[in-house]
């Protein structure tokens, strides 16, 4: 990640099964279409399951919590899920602010998290 | 009081009244200054612009418009904050004057000066209570027909506003409305690009309705979103369903119109203002603060639901009880997480500090949420990050006098010093 980005996001699937998409710096109101580019092409082909770690996010703002519940509505209604790994204290912070925590799926690891599908 | 007198002031009044109909917004201040003539008067309507630092002369043709003159550290400014008449002595060629509280209401429009010519006595108390009849007369002129013209809006800004701002404005009530049990007030800041917050009341004799709302988002997508929950709140609230139903109406308007995703946090509340019963519910939004003696009781963190959006069905109304006197404050995150330069917070803890200390040294409520709001962007020191709202209950017939204008002494300031 070089200076001038406040979020990269890479494929780091661990199976062949269930994309892993590992979401590193800040994620607000700007910066939050690098994700959703990068979920729109792993969901693909009416792709239902996704994993995001977020270990290594520093920072979410309401623009990153309105993109997971899209995700979440968009996986959810073809049958499958959204599954946020590795919730760092910050993000757990505004999702338990929103009581948000109460829809989305958290996981304690990438591991769990693609287990959970299985 | 003197006969003569005051058939010259009903004759006032009824110039006023008779010719309000005709009027445009821009020409009540030409009008007011005919009225106010045979008085021995010369008025001067000033206005407070949005952001509430400086008051602003209505231009009348053939006269000199003044400039604007802050609400900070001036005389006018004070009559203003405190919405109560002072008399600033005359200096050298400067003739003494009047500043009176122009309300509609008891939302705070600005005020008028009245100077005294042609040998007019100004002194007396009789004389003071006058102007302020015309005041009062002025201020409901202002709330009934401001809307009909430009010229006031445009008086009031001093830049221009965005689409979203623009909309979000007219979704509101008043900034403030006082029955003789309570007070209500609000302030929305940054007052020109305002998008994601809002807020509504109502203010009944036996109780109030209170809703703060923050919807995600920036600029016009955050200000649409806001408005639809906003208006199905208060429509499913006018048809007489409670906090749940309301909530759920909310929920609704929004996955409805809205595809992808767009939610608001809120506050809905009702308190009976004949018990002290406050019912609330919490959609993901900061608790609100329940203020008593000048401290934090605690922090109201029941009843809590997701966000208005999101399909939430769950929700249980959570109950406090007030007791008279209390202070209730309704916020949005942007007061709390506003960061200075160096990442300070601003935080609950100089809030609830900064509230009891302005309203417990009897500042009038909405000047509470003025001198808060304006240290909130202080605190920042640049463009804010964030929409900030602040809401404010007082529980008390004490506080809601403070919003009347004429309920208390006026003030002299003999030396002149404006």
């Amino acid at each position: 990640m070089t200076d001038d980005e406040i979020l990269t996001v890479s494929r780091a699937d661990t199976t062949g099964s269930v994309p892993v998409l590992a979401a590193v710096g800040e994620i607000d109101h700007d910066s939050r279409d690098i994700l959703r580019e990068a979920a729109d092409l792993a969901l693909r082909d009416g792709g239902s399951r996704l994993v995001i770690d977020l270990g290594d996010v520093s920072f979410c703002d309401s623009g990153g919590l309105g993109l997971f519940l899209e995700l979440h509505r968009l996986t959810t209604a073809r049958g499958g899920a959204l599954r946020l790994a590795r919730v760092p204290p910050p993000v757990q912070l505004v999702l338990g602010a929103t009581n948000l925590d109460r829809l989305l799926h958290l996981e304690p690891t990438v591991e769990d998290a693609v287990r959970a599908f299985r | 009081m003197d006969t003569v007198v005051d058939v010259g002031w009903c004759q006032a009044l009824r110039t006023l009244l008779d010719r309000a109909h005709l009027v445009t917004p821009s020409g009540l201040a030409a009008l007011v200054a005919e009225a106010a003539g045979p008085l021995g008067l010369r008025p001067t309507i000033w206005l407070i612009d949005y952001e509430q630092t400086s008051l602003h002369a209505m231009p009348v043709a053939g006269r000199e418009t003044p400039g604007p003159i802050p609400v900070d550290g001036s005389l006018p400014g004070r009559a203003f904050a405190s919405v109560v008449s002072l008399y600033v002595g005359g200096s050298g060629t400067q003739a003494g004057r009047w500043w009176v509280p122009v309300v509609n209401g008891t939302e705070r429009f600005g005020l008028i000066e009245f100077t005294p010519v042609d040998g007019t006595d100004g002194q007396g108390r009789d004389f003071v209570t006058r102007c302020e009849l015309l005041a009062g007369l002025v201020g409901h002129l202002l709330g009934t027909i401001m809307t009909g013209g430009d010229g006031i809006e445009q008086l009031r800004r001093t830049r221009p506003m965005s689409v979203a701002a623009e909309l979000l404005w007219r979704q509101l009530p008043p900034l403030t409305s006082s029955t003789e049990a309570a007070v209500v007030t609000a302030i929305l800041q940054p007052c020109y690009d305002v998008g994601g917050d809002g807020f509504d009341y109502v203010l009944e004799n036996t109780g109030a309705c209170l809703l703060v709302l923050d919807a995600m988002g920036r600029g016009l997508g955050a200000g649409l979103a806001c408005a639809v929950a906003l208006a199905a709140i208060r429509a499913t609230r006018r048809a007489g369903r409670g906090l749940y139903d309301q909530a759920r109406a909310a929920d609704a308007a929004l996955l409805d119109q809205f595809q992808d995703a767009r939610f608001a946090t809120a506050v809905l509340a009702e308190l009976d203002l004949e018990t002290g019963r406050l019912r609330y519910v919490n959609a993901g939004h900061p608790a609100p603060l329940l203020l008593r003696g000048g401290r934090l009781v605690r922090q109201l963190s029941d009843g809590r639901r997701m966000p208005l959006g999101v399909d939430d069905p769950s929700v249980e109304v959570a109950e406090e009880s007030l007791e008279p006197g209390d202070r209730l404050l309704l916020y949005t995150d942007g007061v709390t997480e506003a960061r200075a330069d160096g990442g300070e917070r601003f935080g609950v803890d100089r809030l609830v500090d900064l509230t009891e200390r302005h309203a417990g040294s009897g500042l009038p409520a909405p000047e509470t949420l003025r001198r808060l709001a304006h240290t909130v962007t202080a605190h920042q020191g640049g463009p804010p990050a964030d929409d900030a709202t602040l809401m404010l209950v007082e529980w008390s017939a004490t506080a809601s006098h403070r919003t009347v204008p004429g309920a208390r002494q006026v003030i002299r300031d003999d030396e002149g010093r404006s």
